[in-house]
C-alpha cells in the first residue's frame, strides 16, 4: 500500500500520488517485460537471421552474377534472369510443375477429408485403419520412391502384374517412357501418401467442433451430409486451408519423386521446377543461373501462398 | 567488375605449398635423401611426400568407400609420424562440397576426385601442379592415359590416377557356345550378328542387353567402342571445342546396329526403363548373351552365377583392334589450398605402390597402373585381368562440358540415343545431335 508517512509510523493513502506512481511502476515493469519477451524471441530472431535471411540474400546475390561452381565471378546484372524466359526446359519445368500440382492437390484433399471422416469415430478399430492410413507419410516419399521404381519395371513389376491380369495394361508396360504414365504413377503415389497427412490435420479440426453442433443437427433432422456441409466443413476451414496450403507448397517443392522414378524422362518432359534447379547447378554447375531460378521459386510460392490465404482466410480471421 | 576472390588462393596456397617443399627439401638434404648433384627441382621432387609429418584430410566418393575405408586403416597402422583423417563424400555432391571448401578456404588435404570432373577444378587454378612429381614416378608410364588425360592442362599435370572403374563386355559362354559363337565379338558386326544367333535360340534368350533408360550407363558403355574405332565426340583444346556427331562413321554405325538389335527384339522390351538402378540383373538370370556393362558387376556375378555363364572382354571397335574401356573413376587431386601436400603427395605414392594396387581388385576396382598385371594377377583376378589390360587402350571425352554433353537429362547424348534406337532416324539423331553438342559445347566455352 503506497502512503505518506505519518509520524506514528502508519501509513495514509494519497491516492493521486499512489496512482501516478502505479503508472510509473506499470511502466517499469512493461518495459521490463518487452525487454524480456525480446531477450526471449532473439535466439528465434537470430536464428531465422542467420539461416534464412542471410542466405536468402546471399542467393539473391549469386543470382546476379555468373558464378560458377568454382573459379572467379562478376556481376551480369538481370542477366540471368532475362536469360530463363529463354531456357526451355526451365520454362517446361514450370509448366510440368504447375500441371502436377494442380493434378494431385484436390485429390489429397478429397481422400484425406474422407479418410478423416472414415477414421474420426471411436469405434473399435478406427485406431488401426488411421495407422494404416498414415503409414505411408511415415514411410516416406524417397523409400516409397524407391518402390515404385521396382514395382513399375515392365515383365515383373507388381503393378504390370496386377493391371495385366485385370486386363487393363499389359505385363510389358514402361511406366517411364510415356510422360502421361509416368506423371500418372506419380499422382497416385503422391496421393497415396499425402493424403495420410491431409487426414491427420483435418481428423485433429475435426475433433475441435463440438458434439452439440451434431445433436442439433440431429433434432432438426439434419442428413449425413447436411451435418459434412453445414457443421463440419464450415468449421474446417482453417484445417482445409492449412492442409491446402502444405500440400500446394509441397507439390510446388516436388523432387525426390521425379528424380528417382523417372529422372526427368522420357527426355525432360518430367523435370519438375526444383530438379531443375538441381541440374543447373549440380550437374551443369551454374550456380549463379540455378540460383535466378530459385528466387523466382520463391516468389511463385511466396504468391501462391499470398493468394492461397486471402482466398481461404477465415471470416473472423 | 570483376571479382578474383577464388584467385588469389591458388597463388597463395602454390606459395604454401613451395615453401613446404623447399622447407622438406632443406630437411632431406640433412639426412642425406637428396644427392649433392641434384638440381634444386629435382630435390624438391625428391623430398616432397618423403616422411612428412602431421595430419593428411583426405576426401573420398562413398561410391569407392572400400579401397579407402580398408587403405587409410593400414596406412595409419604402418605411418606412425602421419595419420589419415577419411572423410566420404556423398556421391552426387562431391564437386559441389570441394566447391564449397574450396571458396571457404578449408580444402582438404587430398581428394579422389570422379575424373570427369577434374578439368573444371584444374582450368580454374584450384588445384596444385604436380607435374613434377608425377614426372618422378617410376612407373609413369603405366599410369591409366585417360585418367592422367583429365588431370591435364596443356602439358601440365594436375592430378594422378587413383582407382579405375572400368566397362567391358560381358558375354555369357554358354550361351554362345549354344548359338556356335567361338568368343567375344571383336567387331560391331560381330557383335550384331552374335545377338541375332543368340536371341534366335529361342527359350527367352536374348542377344544383348543395355541400360536404354540410363544415359551415364550408355556414355560408359557405348563411347569405348567410337574410340576403339579412332573418333571421339568432342575435339579440340578446352575453350575451342567442336562436336564431331554427323560425320562420326563409328557413332553412326554402332546406333544403327543398337537400333537394329531394338527393332529386332534382341534386347529385352524392359531395357527401355533400365535407369541404372538394376543394371545388369538381367545378365546374371543366364539368358542374355551379351551386356556392354561395368566391371564391378562381377561381385554379384561371381555370387549368383555358374563360372561358366559369365567372362569379360575388351568393348570391340568397328573394324576389331584391341578395344576400349571408359576410364572411369577418380584421379587424386591436391587443392592448391591444402595445409599438407607433403603428407598427400606420401599417401598418394603409397596407394600407388605395388603392394596397394594389387588390393583393388579385392576391393571392388580396378588397379590404376597397367604394370600391375602379371600372371599371377591374371590367375587370381582373371575377370579383373581383362580390364586392367584394356587400361592401356581406355580413354575419355575431354571437356568442361561432359556431365551437360552426356549425364544430365534430355542431354544431347540422350535426346540423340533415343531418336535413333528407339524411333530409328540415325541421320535425324545424328544431324541434330550435331547441333545440341555443339551449342553445350559453345555455351560451356563462352
Amino acid at each position: 500500500m503506497e502512503g505518506a508517512a505519518l509520524g506514528d509510523g502508519r501509513d495514509v493513502p494519497v491516492p493521486g500520488a499512489a496512482a501516478s506512481r502505479r503508472r510509473g511502476s506499470r511502466s517499469r515493469r512493461e518495459r521490463l517485460e518487452a525487454r524480456a519477451g525480446l531477450a526471449l524471441v532473439s535466439p528465434a530472431i537470430a536464428m531465422v537471421a542467420v539461416f534464412i535471411l542471410f542466405p536468402l540474400g546471399f542467393c539473391v546475390y549469386i543470382s546476379l552474377t555468373n558464378w560458377p561452381l568454382i573459379g572467379p565471378y562478376h556481376f551480369v546484372g538481370l542477366a540471368n534472369y532475362t536469360a530463363l524466359p529463354h531456357d526451355s526446359v526451365f520454362v517446361q519445368s514450370i509448366l510440368f510443375t504447375l500441371e502436377y500440382t494442380a493434378i494431385v492437390t484436390i485429390p489429397i484433399l478429397v481422400f484425406g477429408y474422407l479418410m478423416a471422416v472414415f477414421v474420426r469415430s471411436n469405434r473399435p478399430g478406427a485406431s488401426i485403419f488411421r495407422t494404416c492410413m498414415f503409414l505411408p507419410y511415415i514411410v516416406g516419399l524417397t523409400t516409397l520412391s524407391f518402390l515404385a521404381e521396382v514395382e513399375l519395371q515392365p515383365g515383373y513389376g507388381t503393378a504390370n502384374v496386377i493391371l495385366s491380369k485385370l486386363h487393363l495394361a499389359s505385363i510389358n508396360t514402361i511406366w517411364v517412357q510415356n510422360a502421361n504414365l509416368a506423371l500418372a504413377a506419380i499422382c497416385v503415389l503422391v496421393v497415396w501418401l499425402a493424403s495420410g497427412f491431409t487426414m491427420m490435420l483435418l481428423l485433429a479440426g475435426m475433433q475441435g467442433v463440438p458434439e452439440q453442433l451434431y445433436e442439433s443437427a440431429d433434432v432438426d433432422g439434419a442428413s449425413w451430409w447436411e451435418k459434412e456441409r453445414l457443421v463440419t466443413i464450415p468449421l474446417l476451414r482453417r484445417s482445409i486451408a492449412l492442409s491446402l496450403i502444405i500440400s500446394v507448397v509441397g507439390s510446388i517443392l516436388a523432387f525426390n519423386q521425379f528424380y528417382i522414378i523417372t529422372d526427368g524422362g522420357p527426355g525432360t518432359s518430367t523435370v519438375s521446377l526444383v530438379m531443375e534447379i538441381y541440374e543447373t547447378f549440380n550437374t551443369a554447375m551454374h550456380v549463379g543461373a540455378a540460383s535466378a531460378m530459385a528466387v523466382v521459386l520463391i516468389v511463385v510460392v511466396g504468391l501462391i501462398t499470398f493468394v492461397q490465404f486471402r482466398v481461404l482466410r477465415s471470416d473472423d480471421a | 567488375m570483376k571479382l578474383t576472390k577464388m584467385k588469389s588462393t591458388p597463388w597463395r596456397s602454390l606459395s604454401t605449398a613451395a615453401a613446404a617443399a623447399a622447407l622438406l627439401a632443406g630437411a632431406a638434404a640433412g639426412t642425406g635423401v637428396a644427392s649433392a648433384s641434384a638440381t634444386p627441382n629435382a630435390r624438391v621432387a625428391q623430398t616432397f611426400g618423403v616422411n612428412a609429418t602431421g595430419t593428411v584430410t583426405f576426401w573420398a566418393r562413398a561410391a569407392t568407400k572400400a579401397i579407402p575405408d580398408a587403405l587409410v586403416k593400414e596406412f595409419n597402422a604402418t605411418h606412425p609420424h602421419l595419420k589419415i583423417v577419411l572423410h566420404l563424400t556423398p556421391n552426387n555432391e562431391a564437386s559441389s562440397e570441394l566447391a564449397t571448401a574450396i571458396r571457404a578456404g578449408t580444402a582438404p588435404d587430398l581428394v579422389g576426385l570422379n575424373d570427369i570432373n577434374v578439368p573444371a577444378f584444374s582450368k580454374e587454378g584450384a588445384l596444385l601442379n604436380v607435374t613434377k612429381y608425377v614426372n618422378a614416378l617410376p612407373y609413369k608410364s603405366s599410369l591409366s592415359p585417360g585418367h592422367l588425360k583429365l588431370a591435364t592442362i596443356g602439358s601440365q599435370y594436375y592430378g594422378v590416377p587413383y582407382l579405375a572403374d572400368l566397362s567391358v563386355l560381358w558375354y555369357n559362354p554358354k550361351l554362345f557356345k549354344q548359338a556356335g559363337i567361338s568368343g567375344a565379338p571383336k567387331t560391331f558386326a560381330a557383335m550384331l550378328q552374335d545377338a541375332k544367333k543368340i536371341t534366335s535360340l529361342g527359350h527367352g534368350d536374348y542377344g544383348l542387353s543395355f541400360a536404354g533408360d540410363c544415359q551415364g550407363c550408355l556414355g560408359f558403355t557405348m563411347l569405348p567402342s567410337i574410340w576403339a574405332s579412332g573418333q571421339h565426340l568432342v575435339t579440340g583444346p578446352l575453350g575451342k571445342q567442336n562436336a564431331n556427331i554427323d560425320h562420326n562413321a563409328p557413332l553412326k554405325s554402332l546406333l544403327t546396329d543398337y537400333h537394329e538389335i531394338w527393332a529386332g527384339k534382341m534386347a529385352p522390351h524392359a531395357d527401355q526403363a533400365q535407369n541404372g538402378s538394376t543394371w545388369g540383373d538381367d545378365f546374371a538370370k543366364g539368358n542374355v548373351g551379351m551386356l556392354p556393362g561395368d566391371y564391378g558387376f562381377v561381385t554379384n556375378y561371381l555370387k549368383s552365377m555358374p563360372k561358366s555363364e559369365f567372362a569379360d572382354a575388351p568393348l570391340p571397335g568397328a573394324n576389331g583392334g584391341p578395344g576400349s574401356t571408359f576410364d572411369g573413376g577418380d584421379d587424386f587431386v591436391i587443392p592448391a589450398g591444402a595445409s599438407n601436400p607433403s603428407g598427400a603427395w606420401e599417401v598418394v605414392k603409397w596407394f600407388l605402390a605395388r603392394s596397394q594396387q594389387e588390393q583393388y581388385p579385392a576391393l571392388g576396382d580396378t588397379p590404376i597402373r597397367s604394370d600391375i598385371l602379371t600372371s599371377s594377377f591374371l590367375a587370381k583376378y582373371p575377370y579383373d585381368a581383362v580390364a586392367l589390360h584394356t587400361l592401356k587402350y581406355g580413354s575419355v571425352e575431354y571437356t568442361l562440358a561432359y556431365n551437360e554433353l552426356f549425364n544430365a537429362p534430355g542431354s544431347p547424348w540422350d535426346k540423340m540415343f533415343n531418336e535413333a534406337v528407339y524411333n530409328g532416324n540415325v541421320s535425324g539423331a545424328l544431324s541434330s545431335g550435331q547441333a545440341s553438342f555443339q551449342s553445350t559445347l559453345a555455351s560451356v566455352d563462352s
